[in-house]
Formats: C-alpha cells, structure tokens, sequence
C-alpha cells in the first residue's frame, strides 16, 4: 500500500495528518491559505538553501497532497520540466524513459526522456527535516519498515509536540524494533524537558541501553557550550555521567566479541582463499602461483551470471548467487584441468618449476580477462538477503554478507572434507599422492586424478571468488591480493592439511582484528607477518605438520 | 629525433646486440606529431589509467579528423609503464629521446609524476598530469590539469562544515597511506584548526593500498560519531581500496544523512564497480561530473561512446582534465606555430578552454588550472548530483597556504619569477 | 657416484664450458664498460656510431638487475635455497644509496631545508630521525648498503638454517619477510618517504646524475662490481666450499651426518649473496633515479627468480643473461605491444619452463646437439642430456 493510498483510506486518518501538520507548524494559520501549486512551482525553482523554507510552507498548508510530493522530493522522483518549467513527478519505465504525472492531481502527463526533465535537486540536510516532517505521518503505517522510518524520523527531529502521538504509538506498538527506536525518540524528547525530573527520569530510562544513539545523547548532556554547561541541571549531569560510564564498560566486552567477530569473519575469507590453495599445493606440491586467478575467475562468472539474469530474470536476481556457485566452479576447475593437462603435468616432481609456469599463466590469465572485461571494475551485486546488518542489543554490529560468508566457508570446508575422505574419488586423490607408483600398481589412473585434484582446487577457489565479489573489487587484480596471503595460511597451518588451513586462516584472521585496534592496519598485518616469520622457526612444518614419507622428500 | 639520428642509433645498438630496442622505433615518417601517451595498461593502476589512455586516443583521433596540427597528423605513442614506478622513468625517456614526442599525457599517481619529473626536465619536455593530486610541486614541464587542494579538499571541507553540508563539527580524516591523503590531511587538519574544530574532534586514520577489510575501521568511525557531535568523514582512500569501505559502509548501515562521507578519489569509474544503492547521498568533490548538462558535455559523452562502443562506460574529472589539457596543447602549438617545448610553454600561460561543466579554465602561470569546484552527492545509478558549485573558478594553487613552509613559496614561470618555488623573483 | 666422490671430483659441469662462457660474460662486460661511454661521450650525436643515453641508463638498469640474479643463482643455484624475497635486500641497498643522495641534496629541496629532506618537511618532523645519521658520508651509505641487507640475511638465516626450515617453508617466508618490509617501508611514519621513496636526487659525490659523464661512469663501474661479483661467485663455487654447498643443494642430510654445520654455511652463502644483492641495489638507483617501497613487492622477488630459470640456473652466467634478456624483452614489449605485452612475457616463462628446462643458457649445448643431429642424421640419438635436478 503506498502512502497515497494509506493517505486516501479514510476520514480518521486525514484528520490525524491534518493535526500532526498542524502541530508541526507552529505558524500555520497564517499562510495556511497559500496555494499549493504556486509553492511547487516555487520549490521547483528555488535553489537549495531556499528549499526548506518552501517545503515549511507547503507543510503548512495542510492539504493532504503534500506528502506524495514529498516523498517524491526524497525520492528524487520530482522534477521540472525543461519546455515549460512545471513541476512533475517522474516514474522510470522499462524503457529508460521517464512517465511523468502532475503533483496535485496525480493525472499522467506524458512520457519524456531523461534529459528533458531535470531533477529537483535535494541534499542530505533537506532530506533528513523531510524525513522528519514525513515521520508524524507514516507512524501509523502498517508496514514495519515505514513504522522504523518514521521513529527514526522523530527521534531526529525530536519535536515536543509529538510525545503524544509517540506515547499513542508505543501503546499499540508490536514491532521490536519500531518499540526500541520509539522509545529512543520519547526519551531523546524527554531529555529536552524544562523538568530537571523528567530529564532525569529520561536519563534513567536509558541506562539499559549501549546503543550510539542513546550514547549521543547522554554524551551531548556533558558537553559546554563556552563556559555554560548544555545541562543546567548538575544531578542530571552526574546521572548521565554514570551511565555513560557504565554504559562504555559494558561495550568494551561487546566490542572484545566484535572484534572477534571481525577475526572469524577476516578468517573465513582467508580460507576460502586458502582452501583451494591447500588442495593444489598442500596436497600435490604444484607452487600454483596462478591461484588468485582462479578466485578472480570465479569472481568474474559471478558477475557475467549476474549480467544475464539482470538482462534475463531480473526478478531472480536474489537467486543469482545459487547460480553462480557452480557456474564459477565449473568454469574454475576447467580452467585448472587445461593448465594441468596442458602445463603442469610436464612438471610434477619439480615443484619450483611449477612456480615459474603458472606465474606465466597468471599473468597470461590476468591479460585475458583485461582484455575481455576491460581493465576496470565490474558491479557484482548483492542480493537482498545479504545486505545490511543485524544490529545487536549491544550496539554492536554483524553484518550479514560477512554472516553468510562465514557460514559458507565452514559449509565448503566440510563438504571438501567429506568429498576427500568418504568418496572414491578422494581415496584415489590421496592415494595418488602418498604413493604415485603404486597407486598406479593398483589400477589407479593417476593421470586423470592429478587432472581432477587439480580441477578440485582450482573449483574450490572459484567458488571462493563468488564470496569475494560480494565484499572486494571485482578486477583484473583481484587475485594478486589474495595469494601471498593465501600462501600464509598454508604454510602456516600445514602442508598438506586441510585443518591446517582452518586453524591457519582463523588465527591469523583473528590476530590481525584483535591488533589492528590498538596498532593500526598496517602495523599489525606486518606484526602477524613477523609472528608467522617466527612461528615457523618453532615448528618448521607448521601447525600441523605431516608425517610421512611425503614429507621427506 | 630525425630518421638520420634514428638509424644512427639503430647501427650503435645493433654493435651492441641490442638491435631491436633500436629497430622498434625507426620507421618514423617525419611528417607527424607524436604525442605520448604513459598510462599503465597492466598492474595495479591499470583499472584507472587505461580509461586516460582511450580517451587520450579519442581526443587524438578526433583533432586529426579536424585536419590535424599545422599540417600534420598527429601520431599517438602508447607506451605501457606497467604501474612500475621507475619503468615509468625509463618509458619516459624513451618517449622523449626515442620516439622525439613532442609533449607526453600521462601518469595516475603521485609516486610515478615524481619518478618521470628529473627525466621530464633533463631532456626538457612536457608533460600534462590530469590527476587531482597534493600540490606543493611545480615543475616548469609539467603542467598540472587535475586539481590542487585548494580546488577540492578545502570547498569540500567548506560544504561540510556548512549548513548545506549539514553544520559538521568532528571530522574523520580517512586516508591510504601515502603522500597524496597526507599532505590533503595536513592540509585540512590546519584549517579546520583555523575553522574552531580542536585536534580532539579530528580523527585521522591511515590504511595500506588496497586495503579491502575495513570492518574494524567502520566501526571506529561509527563509535567516534556516537560523541554527540555532528560527524562527517573526509576519505582520500585510494582507487581498490574504495569498493570494500563503501560496501562495508552500507552493510554497516551508515546513511548519508547521520555520517556523510566526502571522497576525493571515488568519481564515476569507481562507482561503476558497485550497487551504489546504499551509498545515494554520500559525497564526492570534483571539478567535472558526467551527469551536469551542458551541450559540451552531451558531446563528449556523445563522442566518448561512439569511440569505445560501448554505451555504458562513464566519464570522468581526470578524462575531463585531459579534455583541456588536449585543447590547450592544440592551441598553444597553433599559437606558437611549432611544436617545440620552450615555444609552447610560453603560449600555454593564459589559454582558455570551456569546461564541460560550463565556465572557463585558464592556464595559469604557476602551471595549473583554474577550474569550478563542484560537490555532488551520489545518486542510485552511480552519477553525481550536484548540491553545490563555486560561483566563479578557483585558481590552482602549487603551494597550500595551510603548510607553513608551503605558504611563502611562489610558483610562477613567467618574467621576473620564472621559479616554481621561490620565496621572491628571481629577476 | 658417492657423496665423498662427487665433493672432490671436479665440478659437474665440463670445466672448458664455465671457462669459455666466463670470458665471453667478462669481454662483454669490459667491452660495454669501454666501449658504450666511449660512444655515447666522444661520438657526436649525429654520427652512425653514437650510443644515446637512454641505452646508457637502459644498459645500466639491466646489468644491476643482472647482479641481482646472479645472487639468486648463487644461492638458488648452487645451495638449493629459493628465496622469493630477494628484492627485499636489493632494495634495502637502493634505500642506502637513496638517503646519501637524499642528503646530498642539501638546500637544493624545494622548501630549502639544509636539515631535513623535503617529505620529514611536509610532514612537519622537527629533526632528522636517529637512522639517518652518518648518510651524509658516501663511504658510510657505501657500508649500510651491504651491512644492512648483510644484517637482515645473517639474523633470518641464522634463525631459519638452525631450525631447518627448508625447501618450500623457507621460500614462503622469504617472502613474507619481504611483503612485511614492503609494508613497513610503505608508512610515512617510518621515515623513508611512504609510497613515494625517496627521489629528485642531484648529484653522487658530487657529480651531477642527470650529466651524461656521470651516467657513463655509473654503467662501467656497474660492469666492473657486476664482473667482480660474478669472478668471486665463480672462484666460490670452483673451491672446496662450493663443492660444499653444491652436496648441500643435493644432499643436506648427508653433508651433515659427514659432520659439517650445514647451517653455517648456508648462512654464508645467504648472507653473501645479500650482500651482492644490496650493492647491485645501491648501483640501480642513481641510474633510474627513483627507490620506493614496491621494489619489496613480492611479485619483484618472484620475477628476478624467474630472470634466473630462464637464463639456466647453476651457471652465473646464465643468471646474468636472464637478467638481462627478461628486462631487455619486457622494455621492448611495453614499447611495441603495450595492450598484450603479458601475454607475450607470461607465454615466454610457460615456455621456457616446458621446453628449456635448464634455462636458455643451460640448453644451449643441447641446441647445438639437436642442430648437429639434424644435419647429420645418421649420428643416433644422443642420450638426453637432462643433469640431475637440483633437489629441492
């Protein structure tokens, strides 16, 4: 239901806007009888400065059709229109043309294109006192989100006159979040009280909280404005100072958690790059240098998926990630099978010649994809579910494409794990590699294994290219920012080992985000560097070395 | 360089096995004008540089339809410095003793404009950089088309701390560590000191190049803007780096309207690497958007399409800073009637270019541009909405004001200065 | 053949080849040091002869890169050890070299500061840091630029040949260790200039750099350190000691139950290698002018090990020729093919690898033989003449 229409649904509600209009606008009798039309002409024309006070008048006006033309305003939706300056409301239509429809009567006026329309200009100041003015009316909207949108509104205009309309609010309210954000905007309200006692009663209220809004305003209480105290009152002052503190002290254990967090996050993206890294030179000694390449691949079928469903099934888009998972794992592999079947199998045996290959091959592949896709970032979008953040009690803050990327690397270690150790194919991998002579003994095509390890690794670091285009630069470089990192967390867990890898990437991950706070991103990624340098002088197989002939030779 | 002198050195290579360096660039017909052209095409700078070396052609291409230069065609010279900051110096000077270009468009970052300068001097050439960059540099061949300073930090700064801007009062000075987000920061730092703001309201945060985990970093900024102040953060991170801080950003859920960002190396070509959905409303400051609408403009973009085919690619300030920089060569060259430097260099002072965006660049004295400043908000398509433009142009300035030993510096190369930093004429 | 027999047998390599190949490598480098200043200074410039000073620094560039190869291989070549992080000691000798020359600059930076180089200026430092001392004195730079990668190289092979870390352990932390230093070098807090390094220099005692007289001088004594290098290099490994490392390269287990501190001499040969690598580095950046942070950049190391395949390791020679020929490839190509030059040098290695694989130097002999063969068919074939491959 849009806001028109909500607008439109009864007697009640129009008399409810009228009032909240009304209150809002503490001179609107006198200009009341301004003619609307006039004033949107005028806020076509007028420059930016000038806007909010026509947006004032228009407010005050009180006619119901204000708020779609405000909407519009917010939603860049509104312009003039070149030929004749008149102001209309644009909606974009399949074809990259703009349907115009008048402001006042909501009547279709014809289809332009874009440039002959232009857009009335608004900026983030005129936007947020719209949005504000707009949250007294959509606070009874039965949609949630809308509901959030306006208490965030009020909380930001923070206007006396609506604490009735909050408290009504509140009453009725279900939503969690809409209750939390009310309840925010009543005490941000009750804060600029002339009672001293219900400014405390406000402070108090807050004191569960740890959220930055809550923490705003407390820390604005303490603040001078000169030499005069922005709160008179000393009691409300020392109340907020305690709370502050408390408030802070119980944040720093949530921030240990977030930063902890950010560690597993930071790791499980280092083992995603890893993990194909630690099938093709942990398990068969190829110093894959063209490793990256396989992840920026696999990040480039993301996108070339995502290509066709936005021209395809737009409406599918959300699925677009389902899809590319094995697109960028097959088009992986079958890169990684041709560089094995074409280059390295010429080379086992000497793993340093491997190195050299398949740095040709990176930069070979590099080139490639410059040369398709042109050397400059392609968009790769994210799909609904994994945008935004779930923002906890704490005021701490987990987004979800790290979430989702988190849970998906453990997803693709474990089936990894299940493919080497409960299928044939796995079997045969890992009897090729302990013994190559005389797996060939027993009938083991080793050659089509070699092929399909490879293809294995190089698939595992396609589909990790899928998770990283959804949080790094999708380009031609994309690969070359992973591998010395990759290479880390190889040698750092193990040769060889799959746990290796998963112990590797998340300490590390976790070190360098428990550092970075207090050293600096620089400083602490060079701290780990130097830890591994030294780590490994202890255990000069890594975390979990291998034993075995293997590694004798 | 003649074709005599070309073969000669060709014979001499030759004596030393080096027979194809020399080969390469013999067939030489005497009747062009070479214009070099130094972008990385390959490494790390690729991403940015190689959209320059495209429209440089285009620019080129279009001036020979036109009938050329005093006669002659005009013969482009694409060399590949390979983001390698001393290939550059090497390409450089083979463009120059080599290939004998007459002037040379190119380079992207601070580090590789250092790495040619000597060579640019040496062999006195000429060189236009189109990249918005540090200042505190003039250097009489080179001649600086992107923006100093004062023609995008200090306006951008301005508009924050405006009430357009939204009355800003802690700022968050995010930046890749290098010189260019240093010196900008050092700038800023002393004139938001001039402006009130304390150094405890000023957070200044510095990151490795393509740093791409910023989730930390977010939420340092989000907990310092939880201070009850109006916050606003002013980001000089550079190119790769950007992508991974915006996403964050958005999922992290900072809106514009709470915590705008201004960016001073995030325009068009950046954007069009991600959703910039979750982004409308956060800030850029440049002297060029694609999305103004001038005539001028229409026709570039026109042009700039029909050259790359492709109706997709955008437009950008450093493709607009060669725009000028091209048509400025162009007529001081038909001015001085001959393409050499020292003739063309002093034609250049006082050429005058329409912008795209409307309004005049002039060359000026100390080498650089005077240009409009504009600050745009980005929209949902990844373009730029203009929130606000300076009235008049704003003269290039070599030497910041706000850097003590920077202030009393003078760059000007025309009689009785002819100094790129002097602390009083040199005649 | 037994262990003990191969440490005192003469070398695996036919004696007259070395000799042969030695005094071609070292008339080359005698005759470019005569010769290219020769031409460049006293031909005028119109004459057929001339050598235009581009091909000066050009030749000068190459023959430092040349050097930094030929310590890969020495290490690489003869002792087994691969070290991806190689350029880091090459550069840490350019930034010695770089800071005398920044403080020969003197009042000459722009903001005309005798005290302090231009970057600490805009960076607001106050004085010059701790570090910086004494490079004033070319003598002194002369010393850090092998000291100090000397230092590094001594600390990290202590700590790594003592605790065996080998084969591809070592060569990953190499490279970390080269990745670290590139970070570090990267932030303007450390006070070698950031991103930018250190550059505009004026002059080298004295002498100004952009003088062709200069240049002239520069490229002949880098012929003459680059020839000293390779003649110490050659003498090492024709002595009892590169017997040595050569079983160490083979064998190390057993070299060590023969009762040798394997450890002490790889530690040798790493830290003499490094130093060779920091003067070609303190050689390299008066002729390109420039010396900044990403020549650490792992990706520099990894290309200067594949300088060293591709002229044929466990020569010297043939590292000197890779140098030169990569560097000398990738000049032309990003001259002539600028938009498709990588697939062109990437094509290059995966060829070399596949088909060379004792690099082009290396295969050399075996060329001859297949060209002999052609003309002579009826000589059978001769047995593959694939050595024994490092061990690794």
């Amino acid at each position: 239901m849009s806001l028109r229409q909500w607008m439109r649904g009864g007697a009640l509600r129009f008399l409810m806007v009228f009032w909240a209009l009304a209150v809002l606008v503490p001179h609107s009798g006198a200009s009341a009888a301004e003619d609307l039309g006039t004033l949107v002409t005028e806020l076509g024309a007028a420059s930016l400065s000038k806007k909010q006070a026509v947006v004032d008048r228009m407010v005050a006006t009180g006619a119901p059709e204000v708020v779609p033309i405000l909407e519009a305003l917010v939603g860049r939706d509104l312009y003039t229109r070149k030929s004749d300056g008149v102001v209309v409301i644009g909606q974009k239509t399949s074809g990259g043309k703009l349907l115009l429809t008048d402001p006042l009567t909501g009547s279709e006026v014809g289809t332009v294109g874009s440039r002959e329309v232009k857009r009335i200009k608004t900026n983030n100041r005129l936007r947020s006192s719209v949005k504000a003015v707009m949250g007294t009316l959509t606070l009874m909207s039965p949609d949630p989100q809308r509901r959030l949108e306006a208490a965030d509104g009020l909380l930001k205009s923070s206007d006396q006159a609506m604490l009735p309309l909050i408290e009504t609010a509140l009453a009725k309210e279900a939503d969690a979040a809409v209750k939390n954000a009310l309840q925010l905007a009543k005490a941000s309200i009750k804060l600029q009280s002339d009672s001293a006692e219900e400014r405390l009663a406000a402070v108090q209220s807050l004191a569960d909280r740890t959220d930055p809004e809550s923490r705003v305003m407390l820390s604005r209480l303490l603040l001078k404005d000169g030499d005069v105290w922005r709160e008179p009152d000393e009691m409300v002052r020392a109340t907020a100072g305690k709370t502050l503190a408390s408030m802070e002290s119980r944040l720093e254990m949530w921030r240990t958690v977030e930063h902890l967090y950010q560690g597993i996050s930071l790791g499980s993206v280092l083992l995603l790059a890893a993990m194909g890294l630690a099938i093709t030179f942990g398990v068969m000694g190829v110093i894959n240098m063209a490793h990256g390449e396989m992840v920026m691949l696999g990040a480039y079928t993301t996108f070339v998926v995502q290509e066709v469903f936005r021209s395809v099934a737009p409406g599918l888009f959300d699925w677009s990630l389902a899809v590319a998972l094995p697109a960028a794992f097959l088009m992986s592999a079958l890169v990684g099978i041709a560089m094995e079947r074409g280059c390295i199998r010429f080379l086992y045996g000497r793993p340093l010649e491997t190195l050299l290959a398949t740095w040709g091959i990176s930069l070979v592949l590099q080139q490639t994809v410059r040369s398709i896709f042109g050397p400059t970032n392609r968009e790769v979008g994210a799909p609904e579910w994994m945008q935004g953040a779930m923002e906890s009690v704490a005021g701490i803050t987990l987004t979800y494409n790290r979430l989702w990327i988190i849970l998906f690397s453990f997803c693709v270690l474990g089936a990894v794990l299940l493919v080497l150790k409960k299928t044939a194919f796995g079997l045969q991998m890992r009897a090729v590699t302990q013994n190559r002579e005389m797996a060939r003994a027993m009938g083991i095509p080793t050659g089509r294994v070699d092929a399909m390890t490879f293809g294995l690794g190089s698939g595992i670091a396609g589909i990790a290219g899928v998770a990283l285009s959804q949080i790094d630069n999708v380009s031609p470089n994309l690969g070359q920012a992973y591998i010395v990192d990759s290479f880390m967390v190889v040698v750092f867990g193990g040769v060889g080992n799959l746990w290796g890898a998963f112990a590797g990437a998340m300490s590390l991950g976790v070190v360098n985000k428990l550092l970075e706070p207090w050293a600096g991103a620089v400083l602490g990624k060079i701290l780990v560097l130097v830890a591994i340098i030294l780590f490994i002088q202890k255990r000069p197989r890594g975390l979990f070395a291998l034993r075995g002939r293997a590694v004798e030779s | 360089m003649g074709k005599l002198t070309k073969w000669k050195s060709a014979l001499a290579a030759t004596a030393f096995g080096l027979a194809a360096t020399a080969g390469m660039g013999a067939a030489q017909a005497a009747d062009t004008i070479k214009v070099g052209i130094l972008h990385s095409l390959s490494g790390t700078m690729a991403i940015s540089e190689t959209t320059l070396k495209d429209a440089m052609l285009m620019l080129i291409d279009e001036q020979n339809k036109k009938g050329g230069l005093l006669g002659m065609k005009l013969e482009p010279v694409v060399v590949d410095p390979a983001s390698d900051w001393p290939l550059f110096a090497e390409k450089a000077r083979e463009l120059i003793s080599k290939d004998g270009v007459s002037v040379t468009f190119g380079c992207w970052t601070s580090v590789s404009r250092k790495s040619v300068l000597p060579v640019f001097e040496e062999l006195n050439g000429m060189l236009f950089y189109p990249v918005q960059y540090e200042g505190e540099e003039s250097s009489r061949n080179v001649f600086y088309t992107g923006a100093a300073p004062n023609q995008q930090a200090v306006p951008a700064v301005d508009y924050l701390l405006g009430e357009e801007g939204g009355e800003a009062k802690r700022i968050v000075l995010l930046g890749t560590d290098y010189v260019y987000p240093r010196t900008t920061n050092k700038i800023l730092r002393s004139y938001l000191n001039a402006k009130g703001i304390a150094d405890a309201d000023i957070m200044e945060n510095y990151t490795p190049f393509g740093h791409s985990d910023w989730q930390t970093i977010v939420a340092q900024v989000k907990e310092f803007a939880s201070q009850g102040k109006k916050t606003a953060v002013v980001s000089t991170i550079n190119g790769d780096a950007n992508v991974p801080f915006y996403k964050e950003l958005a999922n992290q859920g900072i809106k514009a309207e709470d915590i705008p960002v201004v960016a001073f190396s995030v325009g068009e070509e950046e954007l069009a690497g991600l959703d910039a959905g979750p982004l409308v409303g956060h800030l850029a400051a440049w002297n060029y958007f694609m999305s103004v609408d001038t005539p001028e403009n229409d026709a570039f973009i026109k042009a700039w399409h029909a050259f790359i085919k492709d109706e997709k690619r955008v437009t950008n300030d450093p493709m607009e800073a060669h725009y000028i920089g091209f048509k400025m060569w162009v007529q001081a060259v038909e001015q001085a009637g001959t393409t050499d430097v020292d003739a063309v260099r002093q034609a250049m002072y006082g050429q005058t270019v329409k912008n795209l965006t409307g309004g005049v660049a002039v060359m000026n004295t100390n080498h650089h541009l005077s240009k409009p400043v504009l600050i745009g908000e980005i929209l949902e398509d990844g373009q730029f909405e203009i929130v606000s433009a300076t009235d008049d142009v704003v003269v290039g300035d070599a030497w910041s004001d706000f850097i003590p030993e920077s202030a009393k510096l003078t760059a000007d190369w025309t009689y009785p200065w002819v100094c790129g930093n002097c602390e009083k004429p040199r005649f | 053949m037994s262990l003990l027999q191969r440490l005192y047998a003469p070398q695996a390599q036919e004696p007259g080849k070395g000799r042969l190949a030695s005094a071609v490598l070292l008339s080359v480098l005698a005759a470019i040091a005569v010769l290219v200043p020769l031409l460049n200074l006293t031909v005028p410039a119109d004459s057929a002869f001339h050598v235009p000073t581009y091909l000066v620094s050009l030749l000068g560039k190459y023959l430092c890169f040349a050097m930094l190869a030929l310590s890969i291989d020495l290490i690489w070549g003869f002792c087994g050890i691969l070290s991806l992080g190689h350029g880091a000691f090459f550069a840490l000798g350019g930034y010695a070299m770089g800071m005398y020359m920044m403080r020969q600059i003197g009042d000459r930076g722009v903001y005309g500061n005798a005290e302090l180089p231009d970057f600490m200026v805009f960076l607001n430092w106050k004085e010059l840091p701790w570090y910086w001392y004494g490079f004033d004195f070319f003598p002194f730079a002369v010393v850090m630029a092998l000291f100090v990668p000397g230092l590094l190289a001594f600390v990290f092979g202590w700590l790594t040949f003592r605790s065996r870390v080998s084969g591809v352990y070592l060569s990953i932390i190499t490279q970390a260790m080269t990745y670290a230093l590139m970070l570090a070098f990267f932030r303007n807090d450390m006070g070698f200039g950031g991103n930018n390094g250190l550059t505009d220099f004026k002059d080298l005692l004295g002498f100004d750099l952009q003088s062709d007289n200069t240049r002239a001088v520069l490229l002949a004594a880098t012929c003459v350190a680059l020839a000293g290098c390779y003649l110490m290099c050659r003498s090492i490994v024709a002595s009892k000691l590169g017997r040595l490392i050569t079983a160490i390269r083979d064998d190390e287990a057993r070299v060590r139950f023969l009762g040798y501190r394997v450890e002490n001499f790889k530690l040798f040969v790493f830290v003499l290698s490094a130093m060779i690598a920091g003067l070609a580095g303190a050689l390299y950046v008066p002729q390109v002018g420039i010396i900044n942070p990403g020549e650490f950049a792992p990706a520099n190391s990894i290309e200067a090990v594949i300088w060293v395949a591709i002229g044929g390791r466990g020569t010297l020679y043939g590292a000197i020729a890779g140098g030169v020929l990569v560097n000398y490839a990738k000049t032309v190509l990003t001259g002539v093919i600028p938009e498709i030059w990588l697939f062109a040098l990437g094509g290059m290695f995966i060829a070399v690898t596949l088909f060379f694989p004792k690099g082009l130097v290396g295969s050399l002999p075996a060329a001859v033989d297949w060209v002999k063969r052609r003309i002579g068919k009826r000589n059978p074939p001769a047995s593959s003449s694939l050595a024994e491959e490092p061990g690794q």
